[in-house]
């Protein structure tokens, strides 16, 4: 095993076991993962509830998260400065009866949930952030 | 934006005409209508009157839900009972839910005593998220529950209360009455036999089920037998799923419809399946997958989904209805009713299906006086949920999680 594989492996077990960043915020350096083809790449964080990607670009910013699990991950933490503008946003776009899916748009920030029992799923962006030639979509 | 008051809106031009009109088909056939029963579906506009120990009379808004129910909502009377007792209740406006799994009531409607479920000795919480950003809470207590006129099955169910315990941070704000929720209770029919299933019997932080002691509740693992259950599953016989029937409508909706929520698959006279297509479907999730637009999403069917949900087609034909009202965002508003057909294809990927559906205008739609709908559609998110108007017009087998009928083992749908 040479040097650079071990430190891949390095990066990678750091990378699983070390704390998130939120979203629009500067994910550290030892903590990156590799840069994909696009442009950005994705970290993965699980917990016993959910899973929780985050999409990161080529300069360390978190611009998306998605997530999927048997419940939604704590969206205060995970969106960071942009919890507050969630939840205005929440206010301003109530539950609709019969709707299995929710979606909240501020400008600033953009929450989607969707999904069913022991299937839930969402994302979360700032459309400002996304790199260039990438879609909101591809955050899944 | 503005959506509060525009769904207002929608809500109350959609309800205020009564739904107590009764029957087994289409209220008013074709014969009232403007409009002629939507052809090509399985079903016509009026069901075969079935009777027997498994069927469950069900009405989409009409006599079983609550007066002002929002459209396309799908209601049984539930009979819950002090377990090992004949003290019982009748509680209608439960929503019928394939999409969910166990039987959850307001602890406000509750006249007979349940026992409480307890782990360790305490008392445990639930708190259930659902998509739409809505989220319950109570205690998990052991109910007698009578579905048609089954033998009575002890099982687990949600009593819904807002007041127990405390609700933990993740749980959100939970609904806190009928009103607040929409129903008075759920009956989760869906494809799996659990709410939470194996991951709840490992993992204690699974942001599901909590011990309670006074107004303290921290998460916890909790058996398959203690869960929330889908109670079905837990017949002596009529276990392996449920049947949806219901008749075709015409288009621009009719004031209500009824029809039948059948206990087993192909277990007697009265449920054995027709020519169908059978989907299987994924073991942990429940899905299959759907391709629209030349696009595939992950896809599921759901009673409790009011519209067919998913992501537009990029032609523009389906604009959003906050060109016409902001408050109706997310609402699919052509300006002519569309015909649209997408690709449903098994989990395993060895059946598929075409769906041909409509969508006409929600605004159009709102503007009647009435409550059901077979061409009403919005914008999703990334799945594409084939939500009530996809049952109208056909029987929906819905198979449980390891047991088998004529048609396969479940998990899967059949249609």
């Amino acid at each position: 095993m040479n040097y650079r594989v071990v430190r891949l492996v390095l990066c990678v077990l750091l990378g699983s076991s070390s704390a998130w960043a939120a979203l629009g915020e500067v994910v550290a350096l030892r903590q990156q993962a590799r840069v994909q083809d696009g442009g950005f790449s994705v970290r993965t964080t699980e917990s016993g509830s959910s899973t929780v990607r985050e999409y990161v670009t080529a300069g360390g910013i978190v611009f998306g998260l998605a997530w999927n699990g048997l419940t939604h991950p704590d969206l205060g933490k995970l969106l960071g400065g942009y919890a507050t503008d969630y939840q205005m946003g929440v206010r301003q776009s109530p539950r609709v009866f019969g709707r299995r899916s929710h979606i909240v748009n501020t400008g600033r920030v953009v929450v989607e949930k969707w999904g069913h029992m022991r299937s839930q799923k969402g994302r979360a962006y700032d459309p400002a952030l996304l790199p260039q030639g990438v879609r909101a979509d591809e955050i899944k | 934006m503005k959506s509060s008051e525009g769904l207002t809106a929608l809500a109350v031009a959609l309800l205020v005409v009564g739904c107590s009109r009764g029957g087994t088909g289409s209220d008013g056939g074709g014969s009232n209508g403007p409009n002629p029963i939507v052809a090509g579906l399985p079903n016509g506009g009026t069901l075969p009157s079935i009777s027997g120990a498994n069927v469950l009379a069900m009405t989409v808004n009409g006599a079983l839900c609550a007066g002002g129910s929002y459209p396309n909502k799908p209601c049984v009377s539930v009979t819950i009972c002090a377990p090992g007792t004949l003290n019982c209740q009748t509680i209608n406006d439960i929503l019928v839910d394939t999409g969910s799994f166990g039987l959850r009531v307001f602890k406000s409607l509750l006249t007979v005593p349940l026992t409480p479920v307890q782990v360790g000795g305490k008392a445990v919480g639930e708190c259930v998220q659902f998509a739409d950003g809505s989220s319950e809470w109570g205690s998990v207590q052991t109910a007698g529950v009578v579905l048609g006129t089954e033998p009575v099955v002890q099982v687990p169910v949600q009593v819904i209360d807002s007041t127990f315990g405390h609700v933990p941070a993740s749980c959100g704000t939970p609904v806190t009455s009928p009103a607040d929720a929409g129903y008075n209770g759920i009956l989760g029919v869906g494809l799996l036999a659990q709410d939470c299933g194996p991951g709840c019997v490992t993992t204690a932080n699974n942001g599901i089920y909590y011990s309670c002691t006074g107004a303290s509740c921290t998460g916890t693992t909790l058996a398959l037998a203690s869960q929330v259950q889908n109670p079905v599953a837990l017949l002596p016989h009529d276990n392996n799923g449920v049947i949806v029937e219901l008749p075709s409508m015409p288009l621009g909706g009719l004031p209500s419809l009824s029809g039948y929520l059948v206990l087993g698959i192909g277990t007697q006279a009265n449920n054995q399946p027709g020519a169908v297509t059978v989907l299987s479907a994924d073991a942990n999730s429940g899905s299959f997958t759907t391709n629209f637009n030349g696009h595939t999403s992950v896809s599921f069917l759901d009673t409790g989904s009011n519209a067919l949900y998913f992501s537009p087609p990029t032609s523009g034909v389906l604009p959003d209805c906050s060109f016409f009202d902001p408050g109706l965002g997310g609402w699919f508003c052509p300006s002519s009713t569309v015909a649209l057909s997408a690709v449903t294809t098994s989990s395993n990927g060895t059946t598929a299906s075409l769906v041909n559906f409509q969508i006409g205008s929600a605004l159009n739609l709102a503007s009647s006086s009435n409550n059901v709908f077979i061409e009403i559609g919005a914008n999703g998110g990334g799945e594409f949920d084939w939500g009530l108007p996809f049952h109208i017009g056909r029987n929906v087998y819905v198979g449980i999680e390891g047991l088998a009928s004529t048609l396969g083992t479940g998990p899967y749908y059949a249609y």
